[in-house]
């Protein structure tokens, strides 16, 4: 009795103390960033990043390894040239001094920067640069863009001359100067030239050397640190760069965590998902406190036009005019993700690329039931329409278990499309059988985009279009199997044509997506991002767009670690 | 003798039962889910692979006999597969271990505790205020399910109060060592998560307890030691207590298959990095081989506590080797 | 017809077949426990039965402000999506409800059959199934119940199956101790002489003595289905838009509703299924007492009791 007495009594002193050290720690960690003389001439202060990756760090830090690409390839490793794919056109040197495309786009020629190091010290030449290239001929694995021919890429062949690297295809391909330039990280060849070539793919790279704004100092499954690169090249007397000295990347299981970190403040660079981000986060310090969501690839409903219904080009518009993307932004996605145009170019972020007259979408029930009448469907006794032979418009949607706002979407679609009389139901399947079965075509209807398997963006709409609309790509991500060889040609022009003419082949393909509806774009999938400026400066903003602004987009992350400031 | 002999008999043939278990389910259930899944594990090594495919019976063409006593041999060698992301099995569950074991081992014999005193001493004072108000009241918590009062744990204390951090075992910028900082900070993180099992545990126990003891106290013995004049404290732990103890040890271990379940929604909802977290992870991921992996591991854990129970139980208490 | 067994005995079981019914009502009433969780199923059962009568709002439609705090006309708030949550509730209760009594029954009718045929009809099989029993007592009920999940489509239909699977060894052993203890009656006796099959025995003869402890066996079985069912939901298991509270607390808990939301939306599910438990839990009270004398309450005043 008296015993558990005791117990409790203990129980209790042990929840004051955890009182008490709680609301210490936390103010500590509060003030943690305060520097004592920081001016940009100087380097200090402790940055902390907030992004929920889902698993503790493996202190891995291969840049080919997909898995760990955000932790390496931007901080530590760095590409030739940067692409801004929000700044339509901007293109900034790196490790690069110039490029120039000669031969009608088949060939691309890079000048090396002089005067980078590696973080060993060893100074940077062509020689890594062709040497990176040349390696994913031995080891596939590495060549993640599928560059060379062997891979399915036009590159033939990688030469270093002097301080220049000549790049050859087999033919025009002036979109893939983004995956060459922007999206190939360069290793240093005295290090990985030494490893065994034909497994680069699964070298731990623990102790990366690279040529980027910061060193990796300590990484443990917590947490990596890393501490700024002293000889960096982009610094100058009087001016380093960067001008923070230390980075905390905590690692997060899950989002709530992750978010309750950050609304604590002990975090500036966030990467979140946060519902209510009003009065969870900037409401505690709405002086200081931002967020900026840049759309950037597209969440769209996918038919699979070999099914004999949604084959049925009036089928899919009715469903693309039933639908009230308006709602579905608003709730399904509390606002974050504005709704999309059926012409698949997302805006505003690709306005000069774009057609406006081809990009109001019409949400009327009315205009879903005049389409489906005037092709011979009747509405059954419950509500849904049927075909003369009686095939009822009932599908499934397959969608990824967990991904809450794209089940809230889908609530929101489901009432929408009865209303409209077509009837569906979603299925959730976890990631992998999601993936395989998107792939193979097994799915009648699905949701998908920005945030699961989806092709990746660039610095204009053709990234994402050539994605999921060339033929050739069925299969991998032309999930709604589409295939015309006119839009095809479309596709392939655009590698040989002037920038001019790309805008015009641009709104060709945007006419195709809305007279064909292969696909149905229902709202503009984001990047996430957090800042609090009571600590630093320079960030990328809405108005000052010279990054994708994500702590975990790479390289952009790594453009953002040079321009930051701590404030005194 | 014999008793034991019969104990470890059922240790044996449930260990069996898992094994069988693990490898009936994918043959049995509906649908390609196991090929499927093992189609998307890329770049590991075929005879890892092959261990794989003979456990879930997909893409070998050998009989099923043949099968079953090679995934047998696998597992007796240790060799429980590898994960979707090619890490051996062993390694995520030895390198998890530690902290589901820390947590749930010290959870448990403090609720172990907690309700077996609670029970003991409801039944010495039978019908009085205490007895009326703690056995009804820990055994309604029990009742509660777990991941409710993690949630409201979660809300007074980390949200409202901020008192207590959410998430992970420990900060995220302390490294592992021996110091006194470090261990505050483990036991600072491992408090919500404890106290939630604690409290929803600590009632299992007490009912048995209670009436183990109402049984006991009414024998001869303790009303010899009670007209002797014993004083009553000594009677209850020394005598009735240990008495009422003994014959619960082995239902109390068989419990903890319940209290590992427990623990695995607790450390979802709390971030908590152990074994129920990783089993969170393998089933959202749909990483069928750890998932099983883990299943072993938990059974094996309930096993070993049940056998060690009846081992204690064999050696303090005479009854049985009667039996 | 059984020839009714009227040897005096000190068990409980022949008293509780003449007189079941009667002893029910008079042992629940006489129960302040059990009156409180009786009341609480009435209740839940009412809701599930006339959800419309309570709330009338569609639970699912999309149309109210987001996230907002319990108010004269959201009683528990709303959700992410703009739907009412006091709606949501109370429409949830029926199919919660109907899964966990189809559930337990199930449960306990395999329990039953097997425990007492075991009892019943001994030796090996009684051996083998006993053994069978404490295999399926000892694995681990949580972690069996995901692995099996995550092979079978979510929704309704998967959680029944695999929580059967799962809770039918709960009870078993105590009918098969009560099997075993009635096991030598005369009735029984009487009835083997007559040359009855032994199904007929065990179902007609058997199981009608034992209702008090069966229906004891469901009410503690229930207590454990809600808490695990309302678990797989959580932990994303289940089929997030079926309407039960177990993937309401799922979908608050992906809304990260306690931390950013409306708390209430994810608190309020969890204290519905604690409550639902909690009743089961009360009314089994009544059930213990009857069984085991020993532990019924010392009261100051001595019920009267009608001759045996």
């Amino acid at each position: 009795m008296r015993r558990f007495k005791w117990l409790m009594l203990l129980a209790v002193v042990c929840l004051g103390l955890a009182a008490c050290g709680g609301s210490s720690s936390s103010s500590a960690s509060g003030t943690s960033s305060k520097s004592t003389t920081a001016t940009a001439s100087t380097v200090s202060g402790k940055l902390v990043v907030d992004n929920e990756s889902g698993s503790t760090w493996t202190c891995q830090f291969n840049p080919f390894n997909p898995a760990v690409t955000l932790v390496s390839f931007g901080w530590v490793y760095e590409p030739l040239e940067y692409v801004n794919i929000l700044k339509t056109g901007s293109v900034t040197p790196w490790l690069a001094s110039t490029s120039a495309w000669s031969n009608g786009y088949k060939t691309l020629t890079f000048t090396v920067r002089s005067g980078a190091k590696w973080s060993d010290g060893q100074p940077f030449t062509a020689a890594d640069v062709a040497y990176t290239f040349n390696a994913m001929k031995s080891d596939k694995a590495i060549d993640l863009n599928a560059l060379w021919t062997a891979d399915g890429g036009p590159l033939t062949s990688v030469v270093q001359k002097g301080d220049q690297v000549v790049l050859t295809f087999n033919a025009p391909s002036q979109p893939y100067f983004y995956l060459v330039a922007d999206q190939t990280p360069i290793v240093p060849k005295h290090i990985w030239a030494a490893l065994n070539q034909s497994s680069l793919h699964s070298y731990a790279d623990t102790h990366p050397v690279g040529t980027g704004p910061y060193l990796m100092s300590n990484c443990a499954p917590q947490n990596i640190k890393y501490l700024n690169n002293p000889n960096y090249w982009q610094s100058s007397a009087g001016h380093p760069v960067p001008a923070v000295k230390e980075v905390d990347y905590p690692a997060f299981l899950s989002n709530t965590p992750a978010n309750l970190f950050l609304a604590q403040g002990q975090a500036q660079w966030g990467g979140q998902y946060i519902p209510n981000i009003q009065s969870f986060y900037i409401s505690k310090d709405p002086a200081h406190r931002h967020y900026w969501f840049p759309p950037v690839l597209n969440v769209s409903l996918f038919p699979n036009l070999t099914n004999p219904v949604l084959s049925q080009l009036p089928v899919r518009q009715a469903i693309s005019y039933a639908i009230n993307r308006q709602v579905v932004s608003r709730l399904g996605e509390s606002g974050y993700q504005a709704p999309a145009n059926q012409s698949g170019v997302i805006l505003p972020t690709y306005q000069a690329w774009s057609d406006p007259s081809l990009t109001s979408t019409t949400y009327s029930t009315a205009k879903a039931d005049q389409v489906l009448a005037a092709a011979g469907f009747t509405k059954g006794s419950d509500g849904i329409y049927q075909d003369k032979s009686g095939n009822r418009l009932a599908f499934t949607i397959k969608t990824i278990s967990g991904f809450s706002d794209w089940d809230a979407s889908l609530q929101l679609i489901t009432q929408q499309l009865k209303a409209a009389g077509i009837s569906v139901t979603v299925q959730d399947e976890n990631t992998t059988s999601y993936t395989a079965d998107l792939q193979a075509g097994h799915f009648q209807l699905a949701y998908g985009g920005s945030g699961g398997p989806a092709p990746s963006p660039g610095p204009s709409p053709y990234y994402e279009l050539r994605g999921l609309l060339f033929g050739g790509n069925v299969g991998s991500t032309n999930y709604e199997r589409y295939k015309s060889a006119s839009t095809d040609a479309l596709f392939n022009q655009y590698s040989s044509a002037s920038p001019s003419q790309q805008v015009n082949i641009i709104h060709e393909i945007q006419k195709v997506m809305v007279d064909q509806i292969p696909l149905i774009p229902v709202t503009e999938g984001v990047d996430w991002y957090q800042y609090d400026t009571s600590h630093f400066s320079g960030w990328p903003t809405q108005s000052n767009p010279f990054a994708q602004p994500s702590p975990y987009q790479a390289p952009d992350m790594g453009v953002v670690l040079t321009h930051l400031v701590p404030l005194q | 003798m014999r008793y034991l002999a019969r104990r470890g008999g059922l240790f044996l043939v449930t260990l069996w039962a898992a094994l069988t278990v693990n490898f009936i389910i994918p043959r049995v259930m509906p649908g390609n889910e196991a090929s499927a899944v093992l189609a998307t594990f890329k770049g590991i090594n075929p005879a890892a692979l092959h261990a794989l495919q003979i456990q879930f019976g997909t893409g070998v063409h050998q009989s099923v006999i043949s099968s079953y006593f090679e995934y047998l041999g696998n597992i007796f060698t240790g060799q429980f597969g590898v994960t979707a992301q090619g890490v051996p099995v062993m390694t995520e569950i030895t390198s998890k271990l530690p902290w589901t074991l820390g947590l749930v081992g010290i959870t448990t014999v403090i609720a172990f505790l907690i309700g077996t005193f609670a029970g003991m001493a409801s039944a010495w004072w039978r019908g009085g205020r205490l007895d009326a108000i703690l056995p009804p009241t820990l055994f309604i918590v029990s009742t509660v399910p777990v991941f409710f009062v993690g949630l409201l744990l979660i809300y007074v204390f980390a949200v409202k109060l901020n008192w207590l951090p959410l998430g992970s075992n420990y900060s995220y910028g302390a490294t592992p060592t021996w110091s006194l900082s470090f261990i505050w900070d483990v036991i600072k993180h491992a408090i919500l998560p404890g106290f939630s099992l604690v409290i929803v545990t600590a009632g299992l126990w007490v009912y048995s307890m209670r009436n183990n003891m109402i049984t006991t106290i009414s024998e001869d013995y303790v009303k010899t030691a009670r007209a002797k004049g014993l004083p009553n404290r000594r009677i209850m732990l020394g005598y009735a207590g240990r008495n009422a103890i003994l014959p619960n040890l082995t239902g109390f271990a068989m419990q903890l298959g319940y209290v590992l379940g427990g623990a695995i929604v607790i450390e979802y909802l709390f971030s908590y990095p152990g074994l129920g977290y990783l089993f969170y992870t393998a089933t959202t991921d749909h990483d069928l081989p750890l998932m099983q992996g883990l299943f072993l591991v938990y059974t094996l854990a309930v096993l070993i506590c049940v056998l060690i129970a009846d081992l204690v139980t064999a050696v303090l208490d005479p009854r049985t080797r009667d039996a | 017809m059984a020839i009714p067994d009227i040897s005096v005995t000190d068990s409980i079981t022949d008293v509780e077949a003449t007189r079941a019914p009667r002893r029910f009502l008079r042992t629940v009433l006489g129960n302040r426990k059990a009156v409180v969780g009786a009341v609480i199923l009435l209740v839940m059962a009412f809701v599930a039965a006339f959800p419309g009568l309570i709330a009338p709002d569609d639970p699912q439609a999309a149309i109210y402000a987001q996230n907002a705090g319990p108010s004269s006309a959201h009683l528990l708030g709303t959700t992410q999506l703009g739907q009412d949550v006091f709606s949501q509730l109370v429409w949830s209760t029926r199919l919660t409800l109907i899964v966990t009594l189809i559930v337990t029954a199930i449960a306990t009718f395999l329990s039953t059959i097997i425990g007492v045929t075991s009892a019943y009809v001994g030796g090996i099989t009684d051996r083998a199934l006993t053994v069978f029993i404490d295999v399926f007592l000892i694995l681990p009920v949580l972690p069996l119940l995901i692995l099996l999940a995550a092979y079978l489509p979510p929704g309704v239909t998967s959680l029944v199956i695999v929580l059967c699977i799962t809770s039918w060894a709960f009870q078993a052993r105590q009918l098969r101790s009560q099997g075993l203890s009635i096991r030598n009656r005369d009735f029984l006796v009487a009835a083997r002489a007559r040359g009855e099959r032994g199904i007929y025995i065990i179902l007609v003869e058997i199981v009608p003595t034992m209702t008090s402890l069966i229906a004891a066996s469901f009410l503690s079985l229930a207590v454990y289905v809600v808490g695990f069912a309302a678990s797989l939901q959580f932990l994303g298991l289940g089929n997030s838009s079926e309407l039960m509270w177990g993937t309401m607390l799922y979908n608050a808990q992906q809304a990260s509703a306690l931390e950013a939301g409306n708390a209430w939306w994810a608190l309020s599910p969890g204290a519905a299924v604690a409550v639902l438990g909690t009743g089961f839990a009360l009314l089994n009270y009544a059930f213990d007492e009857i069984g085991n004398p020993a532990l019924r309450p010392v009261r100051r005043k001595r019920r009267d009791r009608s001759s045996a």
